[in-house]
């Protein structure tokens, strides 16, 4: 049954690249997995495993079927439409995970402006930087995006104002961000009971966290308008083109936490933090990626209030040489639990190394081993023991793509 | 018109200052008078490797020459790069902005000596524009961010920019000359490099200058991987 919703957006995702091919670029990729893993089942299926494939899981998958679009309206204006699907059961396999209007008008007066209206990811992750949210460096993101991934989407508008500095005889451009949302008060409930990932699922617009059918029958909707407030994020940042990018922003999406959708039984969740980052490139194919992310989600059903501080950073060292790059990257992660029990507490650390090989115009290959070791209170409860479980996953991926890259 | 003038207004007195600076600094220039009838420039990093695409303009000094033939270049558009990254043109003159890439750009400028803004979609050549201004022209794509480049535009009547092995000479008429030596990731102190030199009749003139700093690092090939920048 829940392939016919599945076609039905691919066919029409099909149809409007057809109609937009002569006008803007389209993208089709296919990413297919060879997977060994040790670990029990995923977070994402229902289990603890914060890596996204399990030991039973091992064997050929489906990384990703991605079809996006981008379609320029005259000059200055765009529509921009992605779409996934990936090797898990949810509501919608094949979903939009990005889909928003784009105005561009030409820089003047040393300021260029940028204006985004629909579906999109706030400009936090420094590493996710490839067509479709993906990381050219690695195939599993980092604990910090990967939770972006999962929960956080920008429904509604966004603003970039940049100085460009650049264009005037100075090294770096100055810019300044602001967006407001809505439909996001279900983000932050997938940390607080499974913590951190690392794992390249996106969250489709509009669908769930988890397994439909995962045991207990539990799922998380972050996309969810439950109070009508409307949430905000604001940043600032230092770019050296190519060179060196700075970055700082706060968000909160400013839900009542006593809010409830009641026939639904969905609580509100309040969710805000602080994220900063930079990234150097520098010559002869090195690039250094560092992230840090604090902040805390919080709910207050009737009697009590329940919060969940957190935190995530890492550090990634690339080196790109010809058609090959080679990518190491360190996380550390870590939510408490300021309740009662201390419900949903994590703490852990991962290290990812990738190799990726441009094997031609439309081929690409990766080789990555991700090593995690975590504990948390959740294991403790159901498994019988709280120390922490190390998980090892491997995967080999062939990546083909095409595309028309028109525009 | 001396470089100084061509200059933004923020860079005139830096330039003014680059004329002591240079002149005190031994390491920084030094002339060596040989027999030929050429200026022959070397333009040299710390290290002693060629700087390529530094742009040089001679003036003379205390009198006019005659201005130089407008031309005709090209600032082409390659691998979502501008190519060359620095080029110099004669006052008049036109350029032409091909695209050789499969994807479309949106070339612009807001410096004051040229502002426009350039649709450049594929299959659909787009006249070349008249630079008929001095100073140096920024250029921008408003859909690649990272794509940056450089149009000097000037009114010496001798300019060039380095080879690939840092070297450009012209042959000059007997007199005194203001030589200026430019690239835009430089990162003296000082925006440009000048010096000042006679030739005699017959005579001729070889002159090394060396930076004190490398250069600024290139903006990486191509730029980010960003759908963001299609």
């Amino acid at each position: 049954m829940r392939a016919t919703p599945c076609l039905l957006a691919l066919a029409g995702t099909a149809l409007l690249a057809a109609t937009a091919a002569r006008a803007g670029a389209w993208e089709l990729d296919l990413d297919l997995r060879a997977v060994a893993s040790d670990a029990t089942t995923s977070v994402l299926d229902g289990g603890h495993s914060p890596t996204r494939f399990s030991q039973g899981q091992s064997g050929l998958r489906l990384g990703r079927l991605r079809l996006a679009l981008d379609m320029p309206l005259g000059e200055v204006w765009r529509i921009h439409l992605d779409a996934s699907a990936w090797d898990h059961s949810y509501r919608h396999p094949f979903g939009l995970t990005e889909a928003y209007l784009q105005f561009r008008p030409y820089p003047r007066n040393h300021l260029r402006v940028r204006v985004k209206a629909g579906a999109f990811y706030a400009p936090i992750s420094l590493e996710n930087r490839a067509g479709g949210w993906a990381s050219p460096y690695t195939l599993s993101y980092s604990a910090l995006n990967s939770w972006i991934a999962e929960e956080l989407r920008t429904l509604g508008v966004e603003t970039k104002v940049d100085w460009l500095g650049t264009r005037t005889g100075l090294p770096f451009d100055i810019g300044a961000v602001a967006g407001a949302f809505g439909w996001n008060e279900g983000a932050g409930a997938a940390l607080a009971d499974g913590g951190f990932t690392l794992d390249d699922r996106q969250t489709p617009l509009f669908d769930t966290v988890g397994r439909l059918e995962s045991p207990g029958g539990a799922y998380i909707e972050p996309f969810r308008q439950i109070d009508g407030r409307v949430g905000y994020y604001g940043g600032l940042d230092l770019d050296d083109p190519g060179r060196l990018l700075i970055t700082a922003l706060r968000y909160d999406n400013r839900a009542d936490p006593s809010a409830s959708d009641a026939p639904a039984h969905i609580l509100a969740w309040r969710t805000d933090f602080n994220a900063a980052g930079a990234r150097l490139e520098y010559g002869a194919g090195w690039t250094v990626i560092a992230q840090w992310m604090a902040g805390e989600t919080e709910i207050a059903p009737p009697g009590t209030t329940l919060e969940w501080p957190f935190d995530a950073r890492y550090l990634l060292l690339s080196k790109s040489w010809g058609r090959q790059m080679l990518s190491a990257r360190y996380d550390r992660f870590q939510v408490d639990s300021r309740n009662t029990e201390p419900d949903g507490s994590q703490s852990g650390h991962a290290w990812t190394v990738a190799y990726v090989f441009d094997a031609g115009k439309s081929w690409t290959v990766t080789l990555e081993w991700l090593h995690v070791t975590s504990s948390s209170y959740s294991w403790g409860e159901d498994l019988g023991f709280s120390g922490p479980v190390t998980d090892n996953q491997g995967q080999l991926s062939v990546r083909y793509s095409l595309g028309s890259a028109g525009y | 018109m001396r470089l100084s003038a061509r200059l933004s207004r923020a860079f005139r007195g830096a330039a003014a200052i680059a004329i002591a600076a240079v002149v005190l600094s031994c390491a920084l220039l030094r002339a060596t008078p040989v027999a030929a009838a050429t200026l022959a420039i070397a333009v040299e990093l710390p290290d002693g490797h060629p700087v390529p695409d530094a742009v040089v303009t001679v003036q003379p000094v205390g009198r006019k020459l005659p201005p130089p033939a407008p031309t005709h270049a090209v600032m082409d558009q390659m691998n979502r790069m501008f190519m060359p990254e620095v080029l110099v043109v004669a006052l008049g003159s036109t350029v032409s902005f091909p695209n050789s890439d499969s994807v479309s750009h949106q070339i612009y400028s807001f410096s004051p000596a040229k502002r426009f803004q350039l649709p450049l979609y594929r299959g659909k050549p787009y006249p070349p524009l008249l630079f008929d201004q001095t100073g140096i022209v920024i250029l921008g794509c408003n859909i690649h961010d990272w794509m940056i480049g450089y149009i000097d535009v000037t009114d010496a009547p001798f300019y060039g920019t380095t080879d690939a092995h840092g070297a450009w000479s012209a042959h000059l008429p007997a007199g005194r000359y203001e030589i200026t030596v430019w690239h835009p990731r430089m990162h003296e102190q000082t925006p440009t490099l000048v010096r000042e030199l006679s030739i005699d009749t017959g005579d001729s003139a070889a002159l090394t200058l060396q930076l004190t700093k490398p250069l600024r690092p290139a903006p990486m090939e191509g730029g980010s991987p960003s759908w963001e920048s299609y």
